[in-house]
């Protein structure tokens, strides 16, 4: 288990589907629930972090709002390429606080990970916070 | 800056002119369809609107989807989960007027719930001899469904700006309100 954020652990935010200066990709990994990356309308919607280096992962955390349908997929090449399925997941509706949902992965490593919003409760979303248990 | 995405549904009667304004829109006022032909599926046009005196930006994804009652069932696959609403009716043609309201529960079924911003727009305003639809009317019921009112003239290219700014204008809002809403939001 581990609780720091994923930047500091060298990870990176390579794609993101939307972009608003005021609320950039970056924070997702910053470890910070106050801080968050917006989808700009219309879906799907997606994110793809990058770790430094291949990583063992059992299980993630992902705190949202809005989310209704998240697709997770990973892989362990250098590109952000050629992802296979890992889970998938319905997130219930939240009223007034952050949907905060484990995502399983069955062990394994993964390079990539590609977060997919296939849609929203709303017209936008808003990812909070990934973080991820060895 | 933000750049917004938005799926803008185009719809209303057949030959109301929802080509011919969509057009318009996408050239910036300098190609008007002189001959009809009829959409008979769902058109896609891209159109970028920037909000006068901010950063932002709205890209419209505007889908022109055919007015024929036979078609309509075909079409309404492919409208998908619109963000955005134009319904467009014919000035000097009180029918077309009429049909709005099967428009508006169309759109309805189609937007899960969710509030989705519109206009609704009275085309054809170079034809005046033959109105048949009082500005006072049309505006009122516009209102009662939440929709701002505009007319305009694809054939004369007057107006059509307006609808369009206005629809960017209502995205962007609600995107600025969404985003309070849940910078006030406690933790999960």
């Amino acid at each position: 288990m581990t609780d720091s954020p994923l930047s500091s652990l060298g990870a990176k935010v390579v794609v993101a589907s939307s972009s608003d200066e005021n609320h950039p990709p970056e924070n997702i990994i910053d470890g910070n629930t106050n801080t968050f990356w917006m989808s700009t309308g219309m879906f799907p919607q997606e994110f793809i972090i990058r770790f430094a280096e291949p990583t063992n992962l059992s299980s993630l955390t992902v705190d949202s709002y809005n989310v209704k349908h998240l697709k997770v997929e990973k892989n362990m090449s250098q590109n952000a390429s050629q992802f296979e399925f890992v889970t998938e997941k319905d997130c219930e509706h939240t009223e007034g606080h952050l949907q905060s949902n484990s995502v399983s992965l069955n062990g394994g490593s993964a390079v990539h990970l590609r977060f997919i919003i296939t849609t929203g409760h709303d017209h936008f979303v808003s990812v909070h916070r990934v973080g991820v248990q060895h | 800056m933000v750049k917004l995405r938005a799926r803008c549904l185009l719809v209303g009667d057949a030959a109301v002119g929802k080509s011919a304004l969509s057009h318009v829109f996408h050239s910036d006022g300098t190609l008007f369809q002189k001959n009809y032909s009829m959409t008979t599926g769902v058109e896609l046009l891209l159109k970028c609107v920037n909000i006068p005196e901010t950063n932002d930006s709205v890209e419209l994804y505007i889908i022109d989807s055919a007015g024929k009652e036979t078609l309509v069932e075909a079409c309404e696959k492919m409208w998908g989960e619109p963000s955005l609403l134009c319904l467009v009716f014919d000035l000097t043609s009180e029918q077309s007027f009429a049909n709005c309201s099967r428009w508006m529960e169309r759109v309805r079924a189609h937007s899960r719930g969710l509030h989705v911003p519109g206009v609704l727009v009275g085309n054809k305003s170079d034809l005046s001899p033959r109105r048949e639809v009082e500005a006072s009317v049309a505006q009122e019921w516009a209102q009662s469904q939440g929709l701002e009112y505009h007319e305009t003239s694809a054939r004369e290219m007057e107006n059509c700006d307006a609808p369009l700014l206005s629809l960017a204008r209502a995205f962007q809002s609600l995107y600025r309100e969404r985003q309070e809403a849940i910078q006030n939001l406690s933790p999960g």
